[in-house]
């Protein structure tokens, strides 16, 4: 099936996340057509996953609620999920962009009743969750998810998960013959919004990620802070459930580092502020031992930095953590700390890797028209109508994001009116 | 602190494998990461900050340094790429120059801009000798079956002691006495600076057999079995290169030492014990074992370094390759003049076996300047280690 369609001077946004859906707002609500299209089966990205986000510690229900609500009341603007960019061909002004469609099983006649979830026999690992919990094979991907729509993994499904599921509907919204669709778009200009995926921890070989359950992602950690995460939002050590009495926060687990990110990530040193404070609010004697080579706290985040450095039960030890060494209960973490010059061997329940953001682009293959630089990062050529923003454009912070990409916006239309 | 960076070490240090340094970001990786780095005393970070600095008084007196066995965990693992492990080889080479006597020499040994002199030194010392000795002929096939290269500087009658013996006493007796009472110099100067270094009082000394029982003799069984060697992970595959070599070596040393008894002492009893070994006797085939380990070893560290070098994980030093080309040298002379006695082609056998003395007398001359200087400190280092953590190494008490 192929779906002509298409304003002159639309905008097309890749990435639905707090990127995407700022750069299509800003340029629907000055009048501009938008297309917004994102491969996860519902918008929001990675800040959907965050328990709280900077700079004001909101859920992000907060902020992205308000933005999706805007996106339904604007009728200028068109959304795709589970949709990616498959070919881009013409040039700035009269792009002609074939998006491909993955089938969602599930037809617009879906009120989010549950019903299927609660037939289906099937379970998934939840990836919304980083795998830390199930979910059943038909699923809302997450609490607030916008679309508010089920979707089922149909290769998860049995054939008597696959009957119960389509029985289960009383709306006839389960469709399991649905087809990957492509349909064409003609826009002026193409906003890559595609943000990034947390560093794959398997790739340090010497963090022994993988090996151990006491070690854990700064992303895993966001999930299990959050109140509609794996854990009801209590942060335990995964697997055994143990309430951790001491924590190591592992900084640049990845970044600042040529065989892995070259770059700085940037967020990572704020993350683990924001996460001591989530564990100070559930163990208030809990140690923690943050290991840096170096503190990023832009502005005005150096006082909420020098907050948590008078923590009495917190330690910095300038010092990258270079072995993790596995024990029955918990991990050693190693390093030298380079203002003493010793080797500190730090036994900890719980080691939690600072890894960074790799840009997803890199990962997916690049598209045509895109260029990157050496670390997978968008070049924007504004005479092309090729702009990159938020963190497909650099590792930054969401407020940094919705600054570029009101910027970028209006690059965009900029070459849709010229 | 009053840092006065030494602008010209720094130099030196990027001029000789150390060009990273200055890409350190102090993260301290490679300290971990280094299997022989200890939990008090950690390296190779502080090494790194002190090269940046020009810190030379601080490395120069720094045990760590020499203890380093450049086995490139810290540089697989550096997220910069500074190549903590060349920096500390860049190190060594500056310390083998400026605690070498004298000091013309050991400058003359450390870059390829001498190596005209380096090799036209033996040459000449060598070729005068047989100029001198009047043994300058080539002998015909008979004769060259039957001696071999035992009579190169000729033959006189006085039996106590062989013409041939004392010419190549002459050359390498002398060659060798002074890397050795040079080696000592530099030895006892770095052992000095260590002790001040770490604050060690001089008020408790071990006696000698203290210091050869406690410190060296367990250092040397170190070294003898490869221990902290086989720690490496990175370049494991150096083990399997400079074990056979190390062994050639202490073998050829016993097949000298049994040489000079045979012919020199038992040769004047017995003078049938005079002339070429035959091919079964037990020393000739400890000799020609330790030829072929020699040959293997050092093939096998000069494609290690080769293909870390196009890897580009390793730097082309003159340091590095300097003792490589020597030892390849004296294992492919040495083996060849053998071969060439077998298949008795006297004129080529004696320009080979010329060139054999001239690449040992190279190996023995310039040891306490090149990359071989090692065996002497890193056996230091080693035994000074042991040193600093016994009751003799506690700091000095305040008064």
């Amino acid at each position: 099936m192929t779906d002509e369609q298409g304003t002159s001077g639309a905008i097309l946004v890749v990435g639905g996340g707090i990127s995407g859906l700022t750069t299509a707002l800003e340029a629907a609500e000055v009048g501009n057509d938008v297309f917004i299209i994102d491969k996860n089966p519902y918008f929001g990205g990675r800040v959907a996953q965050l328990n709280e986000y900077f700079p004001k510690m909101c859920p992000p229900s907060c902020g992205l609620e308000i933005n999706f609500k805007r996106i339904k009341n604007n009728r200028k603007i068109r959304t795709y999920t589970m949709a990616s960019v498959q070919s881009v061909s013409g040039g700035p002004g009269n792009y002609e962009v074939t998006i491909g469609i993955e089938p969602r099983y599930v037809n617009s006649n879906c009120t989010a009743c549950g019903d299927c979830a609660a037939a289906c026999p099937d379970e998934i690992d939840n990836p919304f969750n980083f795998g830390m919990d199930k979910c059943k094979a038909a699923f809302l991907p997450h609490e607030m998810a916008f679309p508010r729509r089920y979707v089922i993994d149909k290769s998860a499904l049995s054939t008597a998960g696959a009957e119960a599921v389509k029985d289960s509907c009383k709306y006839n919204a389960v469709d399991l013959d649905m087809k990957p669709t492509t349909i064409t778009l003609n826009v002026a200009s193409i906003v890559w919004a595609t943000g990034w995926n947390p560093y794959d921890p398997l790739k340090i070989d010497n963090l022994s990620y993988g090996k151990s359950p006491a070690i854990v992602t700064n992303m895993m950690i966001e999930r299990m802070a959050a109140p509609s995460g794996p854990t009801g939002g209590k942060i335990v050590v995964p697997g055994s459930g143990k309430e951790p009495e001491s924590i190591a926060f592992v900084q640049c687990a990845g970044s600042r580092d040529e065989n892995h990110l070259e770059y700085c990530s940037y967020i990572c040193c704020m993350a683990t502020f924001k996460q001591m404070n989530y564990i100070r609010e559930q163990y208030p004697e809990a140690k923690i031992y943050v290991f840096y080579i170096d503190l990023r706290t832009p502005g005005k985040y150096e006082k909420f930095r020098d907050k948590l450095m008078s923590d009495p039960n917190a330690s910095f030890i300038k010092g990258k953590v270079a072995d993790i060494v596995v024990e029955a209960d918990g991990v050693t973490v190693i390093a030298e700390n380079a203002v003493t010059g010793d080797k500190t061997h730090q036994k900890v329940d719980m080691a939690v890797l600072a890894t960074g953001m790799q840009p997803s682009l890199q990962e997916g293959g690049v598209p045509a028209g895109v260029t990157l630089d050496d670390n997978g990062f968008v070049i924007s050529d504004y005479d092309k109508g090729i702009i990159g923003t938020g963190c497909a454009k650099k590792a930054a912070d969401v407020v940094t994001c919705t600054q570029s990409s009101t910027a970028a916006a209006l690059k965009a239309i900029q070459v849709s009116r010229r | 602190m009053n840092v006065q960076p030494d602008l010209t070490f720094i130099k030196y240090l990027k001029g000789a494998g150390g060009d990273t340094l200055k890409k350190c970001y102090q993260c301290a990786t490679c300290s971990v990461r280094c299997p022989l780095s200890t939990d008090e005393k950690p390296f190779p970070r502080k090494e790194m900050i002190w090269s940046q600095w020009g810190m030379k008084d601080k490395l120069l007196a720094d045990p760590d340094v020499f203890l380093c066995h450049q086995c490139g965990d810290c540089t697989t693992y550096c997220p910069r790429g500074a190549k903590p492990g060349e920096v500390l080889g860049a190190i060594r080479a500056y310390a083998y120059t400026h605690f070498g006597w004298p000091s013309g020499l050991a400058k003359l040994a450390s870059s390829a801009k001498g190596l005209p002199m380096l090799i036209g030194i033996p040459v000449v010392v060598i070729f005068v000798m047989w100029l001198i000795s009047g043994g300058m002929h080539i002998p015909n096939k008979e004769h060259f079956a039957d001696h071999g290269y035992q009579q190169f500087f000729g033959t006189w009658d006085f039996k106590w002691y062989a013409k041939n013996i004392f010419f190549i006493v002459l050359i390498m007796v002398p060659s060798l006495g002074l890397a050795i009472v040079s080696l000592y110099m530099g030895l006892t100067r770095l052992w000095k600076q260590m002790k001040n270094n770490a604050d060690i009082s001089g008020n408790y000394r071990p006696s000698v057999p203290q210091f050869v029982g406690q410190f060296l003799w367990p250092s040397i069984v170190e070294i003898l079995t490869h221990k902290r060697f086989k720690e490496c992970g990175t370049n494991h595959d150096r083990t399997r290169g400079h074990l056979p070599l190390m062994l050639a070596f202490i073998g050829l040393f016993i097949v000298t030492c049994w040489s000079l008894l045979k012919n020199d002492i038992l040769g004047l009893f017995w003078p049938s014990l005079h002339g070429p070994l035959p091919l079964y006797d037990p020393f000739k085939i400890l000799a020609n074992v330790s030829a072929i380990a020699l040959l293997f070893g050092i093939y096998v560290l000069w494609s290690n370094r080769s293909k870390a070098e196009s890897e580009g994980t390793s730097s082309k030093t003159f340091y590095d390759w300097f003792l490589i080309w020597m030892i390849m040298a004296v294992g492919v002379t040495g083996f060849g003049a053998q071969i060439i006695r077998w298949i008795n082609i006297p004129s080529l056998g004696y320009f080979v076996y010329f060139l054999h003395l001239v690449s040992v007398m190279m190996l023995f001359l310039y040891l306490p300047y090149t990359k071989f200087a090692h065996i002497a400190y890193r056996t230091t280092a080693m035994a000074f280690e042991k040193f600093r953590s016994s009751a003799f190494g506690k700091p000095v008490i305040e008064q």
